[in-house]
């Protein structure tokens, strides 16, 4: 049983190693959770080592980036992001949000919140071949509704897709996903957004963590940052929906930020002038902490 | 108990008012209390007061002739913290060893907060702790305090302020763990129905951070305490943290280096140690590189950390932020390291390294507190108000000799609590509050902290050695 709220802290670490030293080192991190309604960041700590002026700002999808330079020689840079935060259910699931029908999908159009999220972006293209498996998912479920529709192409995603590491790279491409169906979160939730955009269903990209509260840690991609989809559904807003655990997004899940794709996300960016990378180590840990005040509501 | 009670003009941590209406999360207390009669309190009080002796939690005041043994005054009524303010204190204390942290690792490699001109060097330079020995070093994953002790008090609206950051060797811990096992017995069934949130993970959150700084993996690291022997003021607090974690305790005899690692004797010859809790200051740990008179310490140490091959908690150089003048810039840190306010601000303080400051302070010695900025445990100040004309001459005369040794401050009316005196009447004595946070693979603040409490009526001054006592400290979960 998941109750409705919890409290949850993250510490997520990112560790570069260069072989020589680099220098010039210009960064932009996306690592402070979102505030919404479902979600309140109690705190948040983004550091970086070696020590410098850390800035921060807010990108046109209104997720915090936090920007520094490091134009001193170094051989090792070190970004710890700590937060705690507080998330809800934002759906019930007793109540699930049926009843926006494809036939209404037009209005989404017109609407400047969904309009980005309908087109193609970076590693998202609407192909014939999308459509048409969009449109054999949605014929498969017999579906006239939008939620019911998302939901198919999901479950496609979850039970036809392999889920393996080191098979795509950052990025790789949301058809070449679909032709292979092979990778890991990212590719999965891109390869959805893809599915998803061609048969006019409003789908954004997701990074962040979750909290994998199952006995035997079963979920896939608590290890790392986790990316998923938010699809639009009228009255209800963005629904967020997991390929890789195939899953309705509860309050296990801590949105970082949203985007049209992996590009506009990203949770770490940056170049430098140096040596090529000789490691990097990524280590995110999501603990439950006990409930707040705010939990006694 | 509290029909006579005084608010007067203090925050008072358990009454809004003088019509005896307690805070809501103090009101199950309230209530016990009020239905003790002076001679139930006095017997628990002979108790409690029995159990600390039985365990031996005593420190020692130096400079006084009689007696130096003491136990350290408990007062049976536990100071409340609600949960909410907790939080506060815990996101605020996080941000503040993490700006530390950076700014340690940042003065000892490429100083870019000094180059950014946020801090003036001369400023980190001159701190009688700044260690150049530590310039470019790398220690144990980067983490510099990894056991801090920061100074809370609030001031008359309430609001918390940090007081000092105590980034060397804090103590008092033992004293929060013990009042707790006291409070337990003394009051057990008020203690089990206000839900308070337990301490008595410490030792083990100590031992992991400990862990944590291993220079040897795949092995369960060695870490020993080492203390500077019977005679500190802290003893009983070595013996106590050392028994709980089920490591050994040392003094620097039972070490020693060889071909730059650091071993420890024993009676089945000698093992290898991997991370000391040194409970001794930077100056004794190595008589080659610092004090060459120091009997305390271990030839060598420092050449075997700074070959990496054993770690020190806390590191070599943190007295820095300890510093009086440190401090003042630490929510400039927070801002430059962070991008964020602070959570928890500072008492306002002047810079008699200043000019303009050391002009204010001379002409309002009366109203301010002056301290040394390197000096602890209430030894060298001024309490403006309470002062002479002489100690005034006196301060100003030192101030002027030596105006970076000096900062001042206005005097905060700390809040209040209820505290039996006299009698067992329960009276309003000033309280502050010293929480403790471990740095290691995560940051970890036990919930609550040690209350210390002036006994002594309208006194200002908590500290053990100058008469003070403490109380047991309640985080509530909810």
């Amino acid at each position: 049983m998941m109750s409705d709220s919890m409290r949850l802290r993250i510490h997520h670490r990112t560790e570069y190693s260069y072989s020589s030293p680099v220098r010039d080192s210009v960064n932009e991190v996306r690592l402070r959770p979102a505030e919404s309604r479902w979600q309140a960041c109690e705190a948040s700590f983004v550091t970086v080592l070696p020590a410098c002026r850390i800035s921060h700002y807010q990108d046109l999808n209104f997720n915090t980036v936090h920007h520094f330079e490091i134009a001193r020689p170094h051989q090792k840079l070190v970004i710890d992001s700590r937060s705690t935060v507080m998330t809800r259910e934002k759906v019930d699931f007793e109540k699930l949000p049926y009843g926006f029908l494809h036939k209404d999908l037009a209005k989404c159009q017109r609407l400047g919140e969904c309009h980005p999220f309908l087109q193609d972006s970076t590693y998202v293209e609407r192909t014939p071949e999308v459509w048409r498996l969009a449109l054999d998912i949605q014929h498969d479920t017999d579906s006239e509704d939008v939620f019911e529709t998302s939901y198919a192409i999901m479950e496609h995603i979850f039970r036809n897709y392999t889920y393996r590491a080191g098979a795509t790279t950052v990025s790789t491409h949301a058809n070449e996903v679909i032709a292979n169906k092979t990778g890991v979160c990212q590719d999965f939730a891109h390869a959805m957004v893809a599915i998803c955009r061609s048969i006019g269903i409003p789908a954004r990209y997701v990074s962040g963590y979750f909290f994998d509260a199952t006995r035997d840690h079963s979920l896939r991609g608590s290890e790392a940052s986790h990316a998923w989809v938010e699809v639009y559904i009228d009255g209800s807003g963005w629904i967020g929906l997991d390929p890789t655990n195939n899953k309705v997004v509860d309050a296990t899940y801590i949105v970082l930020a949203t985007g049209r794709d992996y590009r506009e996300v990203a949770p770490v960016i940056g170049s430098y002038f140096g040596a090529a990378l000789s490691s990097l180590n990524v280590t995110v840990r999501v603990e439950r902490l006990p409930d707040g005040p705010a939990a006694s509501k | 108990m509290f029909e006579h009670y005084q608010k007067e003009d203090f925050f008072d941590e358990m009454f809004a008012s003088d019509k005896g209406d307690a805070f809501d999360f103090y009101q199950p207390l309230k209530d016990r209390f009020g239905r003790l009669s002076p001679e139930e309190i006095a017997e628990k009080q002979r108790r409690v007061d029995h159990g600390f002796l039985e365990q031996g939690v005593t420190f020692t005041v130096y400079g006084e002739d009689s007696g130096t043994e003491r136990i350290f005054p408990f007062d049976m009524i536990p100071r409340i913290i609600p949960d909410r303010e907790w939080q506060t204190i815990e996101q605020g204390l996080t941000q503040r060893i993490i700006a530390l942290n950076l700014f340690l690792h940042d003065i000892y490699h490429d100083e870019r907060i000094i180059k950014d001109g946020v801090i003036p060097e001369d400023v980190v330079k001159s701190a009688l702790h700044y260690r150049p020995e530590m310039v470019g070093v790398d220690v144990a994953k980067d983490i510099y305090i990894h056991i801090c002790g920061s100074d809370l008090i609030r001031d008359g609206e309430g609001k918390y302020l940090v007081l000092e950051d105590n980034g060397r060797c804090p103590s008092g811990v033992s004293y929060l763990l013990e009042n707790r096992e006291m409070m337990k017995r003394a009051f057990p069934g008020v203690y089990r129905q206000s839900g308070v949130r337990p301490v008595d993970s410490y030792p083990e959150l100590l031992l992991k951070t400990l862990q944590h700084l291993s220079p040897r993996s795949g092995m369960t690291p060695v870490c020993v305490l080492l203390t500077p022997g019977v005679y500190n003021s802290a003893y009983f607090e070595h013996t106590f943290l050392a028994r709980k974690m089920g490591i050994e305790i040392v003094e620097g005899r039972d070490l020693i280096v060889i071909d730059g690692f650091v071993y420890m004797r024993t009676t089945l010859g000698l093992v290898q140690v991997d991370v000391i809790y040194r409970r001794l200051d930077d100056d004794f740990l190595d008589p080659r590189v610092f004090r060459e008179d120091s009997t305390l310490g271990v030839p060598g140490l420092m050449e075997a950390y700074l070959r990496g091959n054993v770690s020190l908690a806390n590191a070599v150089g943190t007295g820095v932020a300890d510093d009086k003048v440190t401090y003042a810039y630490v929510p400039d840190m927070i801002r430059y390291y962070l991008d964020q306010d602070p959570i928890l601000e500072n008492v306002p303080t002047y810079l008699a390294w200043r000019d303009e400051d050391k002009s204010y302070i001379l002409d309002n010695l009366e109203n301010l507190v002056v301290k040394a900025a390197n000096e602890s445990g209430g030894y060298g100040m001024l309490m403006g108000p309470a002062s002479t004309e002489e100690e005034r001459s006196e301060f100003a005369d030192r101030i002027r000799e030596n105006p970076r040794n000096y900062i001042a401050q206005p005097v905060v009316s700390l809040s209040r609590h209820p505290t039996l005196c006299e009698d067992f009447a329960i009276e309003g004595r000033h309280v502050d509050l010293r929480p403790f946070v471990l740095y290691g693979e995560d940051i970890e603040i036990i919930p609550g902290g040690l209350t210390r409490v002036a006994l002594k009526k309208g006194s200002l001054i908590v500290n053990s050695s100058q008469g003070g006592g403490s109380k047991d400290t309640w985080v509530l979960f909810q």
